[in-house]
């Protein structure tokens, strides 16, 4: 039996154009041997929560440097949580001020990847939160 | 001269194979010098009136200028009243709503200021979108000011009256996907406050090549974006001869990923493209090129390349606007850059954040090692969060004085000219860059490479290929992937001066701004606005109009932004990016 591939939505919500992190990220991930999708710039929040269910994805990783990760992301997750989908793992990374932290805790974020975090961090932490969600596969 | 290289050849030899053969085996882990020593023989061909020159003169490899005036006036300088006189520009600012921006500007004249605005505007502005657009919330007055219609240009430019009023001034627009309503905006301004438009001065960035392949910020695809582009170089050079056709921006392609080759290259090949674009419409080079600036370029913590690169991108840029348009007026062949070597702000860390000073210093040295001025830039708190404390800011003009006033180092011109290392360096960087011009020379130019995804995937790729080296240590950065060991001490900064912005009134710009926009909205002739937006779709139907002057027509009538920019994206369409996969 093989193992399900984990499949993550790496998303850009908004405006913001800053790519470099989420192309990367998105490459990286493949190579880690996830199933990747990658939304490609200015996503709206329902876009990306559509593409989220259609896809069928594990993770939603959302990648915002604009300031405008609050807003984004309760939508993004309350979305979610609306659809049936609240067992997503959601991620975002970006430039997002320490003081913001709590609050996207709190929104439902499972983790925050601000700048210097590592690629093998990030893929580390999704294999973590993935096989928290389905503990038959643990172990595998 | 042949029997001196063969003389230094030998010699070289022997010091390979005695002097350093010999030291190597005290360091068995070394197969080779780790080192590189450049000798004569590594420019073989150098030719100082060829390849450097005078300061200020062609191929301005040195320097685009004979001299740089800051180092004679840098003791004015530090005794005027803003004690700030060593730059030019005023800060990149844009505080959410035009009203928040303007207090922000007026404080800064009551603080004997004298610069015009360097507008920042959010990113519903830079995409062709209003506040009031549902899908914007969340964004409006982030990261720049909003700007709507031409009421909100109105309220920025309160403050700008008297000895500032527009024709005194020079202000600087970070506007390019919609940048020519911005600067019909900018001339309905000036018109309703009858000042001739021959009298602005004003740099707008105007640079969608490069949105394409970094930032992100463009709307329509990039034929029609040229199009546009061209309605404002050919208005700009009838109308409005003081003011700067584009700023090129390569430091933005090397932020996204670009290497060092690839930034120079790609930067060229959209300046032929602008070039090439002002030809077309019938006009002489030098009519326009002397208007045609550059944001930055480069940006890295490698020293002695980023030093070569700005000489090498120097004389690149001087000999295609010569040799490859025949331009005549040296002032055409400037590459004219607000700052040339500089670290860039992906080199700074949000790990002990104080490191950041030490790498903008090195940048700002090597900023005036390349014939500008020294940039510490950026300040060292830019990953800690959007927007620059005052402190950090301050330490950052700091260095720029130190450097300047204390150790002196504008007073000599390119001090590296003729060293080998320098000239060897600056030769392969050049060479390169010119094989990948051809290349995409090849594939039809820069506009047909963006349009096939082939610029996009290149930088990616590069971005990814520099993460990597991250991850193995091939790339090596102090703090994140190497001395992180439980001894180091994690160095943290307080910052205390609060930010001029008060939290309170950034809480509310959006709701603020929608207020005002709609109360916009009601107060203008809504019959004429119909009107004005039929005959522009008109207009933009019709490839030989100019559309600048009815967009002025549009402005002075309070047409929003988005009304223009949906006109156009029914016309044009909208920009679909090609799959990073």
């Amino acid at each position: 039996m093989t193992e399900k591939k984990i499949r993550v939505l790496v998303a850009k919500p908004g405006l913001d154009g800053h790519d470099r992190g989420a192309k990367v990220i998105a490459y990286s991930l493949r190579d880690a041997g996830f199933e990747v999708i990658y939304s490609g710039l200015r996503q709206t929040t329902d876009s990306i929560i559509r593409a989220a269910i259609q896809e069928d994805v594990d993770v939603v990783g959302l990648s915002i440097l604009s300031g405008a990760h609050l807003t984004l992301t309760r939508r993004v997750a309350e979305g979610l949580k609306a659809q049936g989908a609240d067992e997503v793992v959601l991620l975002v990374g970006g430039v997002i001020p320490d003081e913001d932290i709590p609050t996207l805790r709190e929104i439902g974020v499972k983790e925050i990847f601000t700048s210097g975090t590592s690629v093998n961090q990030v893929v580390e932490s999704i294999k973590k939160h993935v096989h928290h969600n389905s503990p038959k596969e643990a172990g595998q | 001269m042949s029997d001196q290289y063969e003389k230094i050849r030998k010699k070289r030899q022997k010091w390979q194979e005695k002097t350093v053969k010999k030291a190597l085996e005290r360091f068995p882990y070394l197969k080779e010098a780790p080192s590189r020593f450049y000798t004569p023989l590594d420019t073989p061909d150098f030719d100082f009136l060829t390849q450097v020159g005078f300061p200020g003169e062609y191929p301005f490899t040195a320097s685009i200028y004979p001299f740089d005036p800051r180092a004679g006036t840098a003791k004015l300088a530090a005794r005027s009243k803003a004690g700030s006189g060593l730059t030019r520009a005023s800060g990149y600012s844009g505080y959410g709503t035009p009203e928040d921006t303007r207090d922000y500007y007026k404080q800064n004249i009551e603080r004997g200021g004298r610069q015009g605005p360097n507008l920042a505007m959010d990113l519903v502005t830079q995409c062709g979108y209003d506040s009031d657009n549902p899908l914007m919330a969340g964004e409006v007055g982030k990261v720049g000011v909003a700007i709507d219609t031409l009421r909100d240009m109105e309220i920025i430019y309160e403050p700008y009256q008297g000895e500032l009023n527009l024709d005194r001034i020079a202000s600087n627009f970070t506007i390019n996907g919609p940048a020519i309503y911005l600067i019909a905006m900018y001339a309905a301004l000036a018109e309703n406050r009858g000042i001739p438009l021959d009298k602005l001065q004003a740099t707008p960035q105007n640079d969608i090549l490069k949105e394409y392949i970094a930032r992100g910020a463009y709307i329509f695809p990039p034929k029609p974006a040229m199009r546009l582009f061209r309605d404002t170089l050919v208005f700009i050079n009838q109308h409005m001869p003081r003011m700067n056709i584009t700023s090129m921006g390569g430091y933005h392609i090397r932020e996204a990923g670009a290497t060092r080759i690839q930034d120079l290259a790609f930067s060229m090949a959209i300046a032929c493209a602008y070039i090439q674009t002002g030809i077309d419409t019938g006009l002489e080079v030098d009519a326009f090129a002397p208007r045609f600036t550059f944001n930055a370029m480069g940006g890295s913590m490698e020293f002695l390349q980023e030093i070569a690169f700005q000489r090498a991108a120097r004389r690149m840029y001087a000999r295609i606007l010569k040799e490859r348009y025949g331009a005549k007026n040296p002032r055409s062949m400037l590459l004219r850059e607000q700052m040339t070597a500089h670290i860039g702000p992906s080199s700074t860390t949000k790990q002990r954040p104080l490191n950041n000073l030490t790498r903008a210093v090195l940048g700002a040295v090597a900023g005036t090692l390349s014939g500008g001025p020294p940039s510490a830039f950026p300040p060292y708190d830019e990953p800690l969060g959007l927007g620059w404390s005052r402190e950090a800011q301050q330490l950052s003009q700091d260095v720029s004085r130190i450097l300047t006033c204390e150790a002196k180092l504008l007073e000599v011109e390119d001090p590296f000219a003729g060293s080998y290392c320098m000239e060897a360096m600056t030769d392969e960087i050049e060479k390169e860059a010119w094989a990948e011009l051809k290349k995409l020379d090849k594939m039809g130019g820069i506009v047909a490479a963006i349009e096939k995804g082939y610029v996009q995937r290149e930088v990616t790729r590069s971005a990814y290929d520099h993460q990597k080296k991250i991850a193995n240590g091939d790339v090596q950065i102090v703090g994140v992937n190497c001395f992180t060991g439980e001894h180091e001490l994690e160095v943290q900064t307080t910052r205390l001066v609060p930010h001029p912005y008060d939290p309170d009134r950034r809480a509310r710009a959006e709701e603020r701004q929608i207020a005002s926009l709609k109360e916009v909205k009601k107060n203008r002739d809504n019959k004429d606005v119909k009107k004005l937006l039929t005959e522009l779709k008109q207009q933009a139907l019709q490839e030989e109009v100019n559309l600048v002057h009815h967009l002025i027509v549009c402005a002075k009538a309070y047409v929003t932004l988005q009304e223009v920019c949906d006109v156009f994206r029914d016309v044009f369409g909208e920009y679909d990016p090609p799959s990073i996969f």
